[in-house]
């Protein structure tokens, strides 16, 4: 089941964070013992709301289009306290191999489209979020919310046999890589002065220009991914 | 502070190393040579991939010609790749240039449709538009090039199509329009990149058996024609060859047209004609107006062929639709000789015998604002009296052969192309399909005129079939489907459907589309005749 959270509905979801902070709302360590620096490693599950323009270009039916898999993939963040309201993170995930999905006709031709696996790509998409923490210091239940730049690339572009069969031939696959925002909502929980742990829930807008080269045939499209991700995560702070 | 900048540098570092790790997969390989028969990418594109099924459904479904076909072609016995070809050849003055065509690969379970399979090497007719791509089956205007996927590919045969130099994608800026050599060595050239291609394809298992079967309609009849003088001349193998409908004896056509034969499409194969040689020889005209009149010379050398539809050249006023000589007749004066100019006079004047069915036609060829000069039209005339063809305009006693010595200038172009020339014969099973009553090309002034030059032949070399002729021998039911659907077309034409037409109409529109209505019916004559080898 997709998760169906939109930047709209940030408020409402920090609003609920902010009732369950302050109902487990206890206390900790003072201010100047809390450390500096904290990693975190979890899970990234990724849910992709892809939105592209049908592909376009010589011999391609009309209503080509694409979609991707939801994938997961392992997160790793650092975070840098810049005071008792506000953290810099810096988050990655081990680049996903995603799976690109045709969407549109059955088939092309007689060859099988909607719903094949017709290329694969790893994604390499740093983010980095200023992120403001609510209640004080002492609580060991903090919601936060952040907004930041999300860098991604592509690489190890494959098409796939049933992609290639589809395009008609050994096919060249290039996206342009993305720079676009990304908000995140988060609820951390403070064990003592060392461990929390977290969950978040991003929002990052990245879009590319695809365009595929099968025997000099050029065909493009303009891609929304519109990736969600729910952060699972354990940090060490020192 | 420090500590935050090793943990950056640590993640940029990591980015990185990702970043290398991947590589893509790639296009297909490009070859950077230019030397004609070189296919540039390999494999091919794939433009399409129809199963036997689809390709019968698509085809049935585009209506009653589509149903038409498949009546005639029978349902298809093997799915059908679309293959788009680019590769490189000649043009008629020797440029290089690159050029594409079809690579048509059967496909399938039954037995006909994988492992070696005969190659049938297919020349298209001619056509005004300049996208021409027989590759795409996609394009539901591309009619010539369903109609030989149906006929010999979804039957088990791979068929290699070019679109020829000047169409498509080839930047030549003309085609080489009725160049026995160039059209031949393109052909070559598209079959090179063939076989080049089809051991790169989805189909790899379907491979060429040696077998070499040539064939191609009117201008494409030419061109087949030419390319088994080409493959027999460099010793290549050819199993069987089957020109349909095609200008054949060049020059005896253009001197039949000349002397008041016009053909229907002359107003559209005088420029790509005249062009063609032009560029091919450089001595057809010093401007354009040598030739044509001056409400049509100016551009007419780049008119053809057009993206722009032929009808709205037509109705732009750059080409006529019928008046390729003016209603007003030449007068021929040959300095001391007032015999011959006054037959000559006589021969250039506006058709008006009342016994020749053919009249009419004929006469609709002339008009005014015509294409061509009269000035022009007699310096041709005087040449054809000069040296006359040995078919016309009265048949010389023997074998039929080209003027010896034309001098004009355009007329020796024709004579050079006409096959005829050449020193040849064929030496394998030739069969020579076509209508007798064909307005465009003239089946006497062709097939006929090739039958009688090669009757010295060993008797079944050549075959000639007249799908107009009293049926009979083993194209018989070809001949009677040709007739019948002929028939049940000109009471077609008076229905209400049809256009309500009267009967002298209906035959007019019968007459219009009579060559094009020849094309699949000798389509079929030619792979029941490649059938037995």
């Amino acid at each position: 089941m997709k998760m169906k959270l939109t930047l709209r509905a940030l408020p409402v979801v920090l609003t609920t964070l902010t009732a369950a902070a302050a109902i487990c709302h206890t206390t900790l360590a003072h201010a100047d013992e809390v450390p500096s620096n904290t990693v975190r490693v979890g899970m990234y599950v990724i849910f992709y709301h892809v939105k592209a323009s049908d592909i376009s270009g010589p011999y391609t039916p009309a209503g080509v289009n694409v979609d991707l898999k939801n994938t997961q993939t392992a997160y790793f963040g650092y975070i840098r306290r810049l005071n008792s309201y506000l953290d810099l993170e810096l988050a990655f995930g081990v680049p996903p191999n995603t799976k690109t999905i045709g969407k549109g006709p059955a088939t092309l031709g007689s060859v099988p489209y909607n719903g094949q696996t017709i290329a694969t790509a790893k994604w390499l998409a740093p983010s980095a979020l200023i992120e403001y923490k609510f209640f004080s210091e002492s609580a060991a239940l903090r919601p936060y919310i952040g907004v930041g730049v999300n860098y991604t690339s592509f690489y190890d572009r494959q098409v796939t046999g049933a992609g290639a069969a589809g395009t008609g031939g050994p096919t060249r696959l290039s996206l342009t890589s993305s720079v676009g925002p990304v908000g995140t909502v988060g609820l951390k929980y403070q064990f003592g002065t060392r461990w929390s742990v977290n969950a978040s829930y991003n929002i990052s807008q990245v879009d590319t220009n695809l365009k595929t080269d099968t025997a000099g045939v050029i065909r493009t499209s303009r891609v929304h991914f519109g990736p969600q991700a729910l952060v699972i995560a354990a940090g060490y702070s020192f | 502070m420090k500590r935050f900048r090793s943990a950056l540098g640590a993640m940029a570092a990591a980015m990185l190393v990702a970043a290398c790790g991947g590589s893509n997969t790639e296009s297909a390989m490009e070859n950077p040579s230019t030397s004609h028969g070189t296919l540039v990418e390999n494999p091919p594109l794939r433009i399409a991939s129809l199963d036997a099924t689809t390709f019968g459904t698509q085809l049935a479904s585009t209506g009653p010609s589509g149903q038409q076909l498949l009546q005639l072609t029978g349902a298809p016995t093997c799915g059908v790749d679309f293959y788009y070809i680019k590769f490189y050849t000649l043009g008629g003055a020797g440029e290089v240039t690159m050029s594409s065509g079809a690579l048509m690969v059967p496909t399938g379970a039954a037995p006909a449709c994988s492992g070696p399979r005969p190659i049938v090497l297919y020349a298209h007719g001619t056509q005004t538009n300049k996208a021409l791509n027989l590759a795409d089956i996609t394009n539901t205007s591309n009619t010539e090039g369903a109609l030989i996927a149906a006929m010999f590919a979804a039957q088990g045969y791979i068929v290699v199509a070019p679109n020829y130099a000047g169409y498509d994608i080839s930047t030549l800026g003309y085609h080489p329009f009725l160049n026995a050599v160039q059209q031949s060595g393109e052909m070559i050239d598209a079959l090179s990149a063939a076989r080049t291609a089809l051991p790169k394809t989805f189909a790899a298992s379907t491979t060429d058996s040696g077998k070499l079967f040539l064939t191609g309609y009117s201008e494409g009849g030419h061109v087949a024609m030419a390319t088994q003088r080409a493959l027999q001349a460099a010793g290549a193998t050819v199993t069987a060859a089957a020109p349909m409908s095609g200008p054949y004896a060049l020059e005896a056509l253009v001197d039949a047209v000349f002397y008041g034969q016009v053909n229907v499409g002359s107003t559209v194969f005088s420029p790509l004609l005249t062009t063609s040689y032009q560029k091919a020889y450089g001595n057809i005209y010093t401007a354009t107006t040598d030739i044509y009149t001056t409400t049509y010379a100016t551009g007419i050398d780049t008119l053809l062929p057009s993206v722009t539809p032929i009808d709205s050249i037509i109705a732009s006023g750059k080409l006529p639709q019928l008046a390729l000589f003016d209603n007003v007749t030449p007068v021929v004066t040959i300095p001391g000789d007032p015999t011959t100019s006054a037959v000559l006079t006589a021969a250039l004047a506006v058709p008006s015998d009342p016994n020749n069915p053919n009249t009419p036609l004929f006469a609709a060829g002339f008009g005014e604002p015509s294409l061509i000069t009269n000035n022009y039209r007699v310096s041709y005339a005087l040449d054809a009296a000069a040296n006359p063809d040995g078919a016309l305009p009265t048949p010389k006693a023997g074998v039929p052969l080209a003027a010896v010595a034309p001098t004009q200038t355009f007329r020796k172009a024709a004579y050079v192309n006409d096959m005829r020339n050449g020193n040849w014969a064929p030496t394998e099973p030739t069969l020579l399909c076509g209508g007798d009553q064909d307005p465009t090309v003239f089946f006497s002034v062709n097939t006929q005129v090739m039958q009688a030059f090669w009757s010295a032949l060993p008797a079944g070399l050549v075959t000639v079939l007249d799908v107009g002729g009293t049926p009979a021998g083993p194209f018989a039911a070809i001949q009677t489907g040709f007739q019948t659907s002929e028939a049940q077309l000109f009471a077609f034409y008076q229905t209400a459907a049809g256009g309500g037409l009267s009967p002298a109409a209906a035959e007019q529109q019968i007459i219009a589309g009579y060559h094009t209505n020849v094309a699949p019916f000798c389509s079929l004559a030619a792979r029941s005749f490649f059938s037995q080898f």
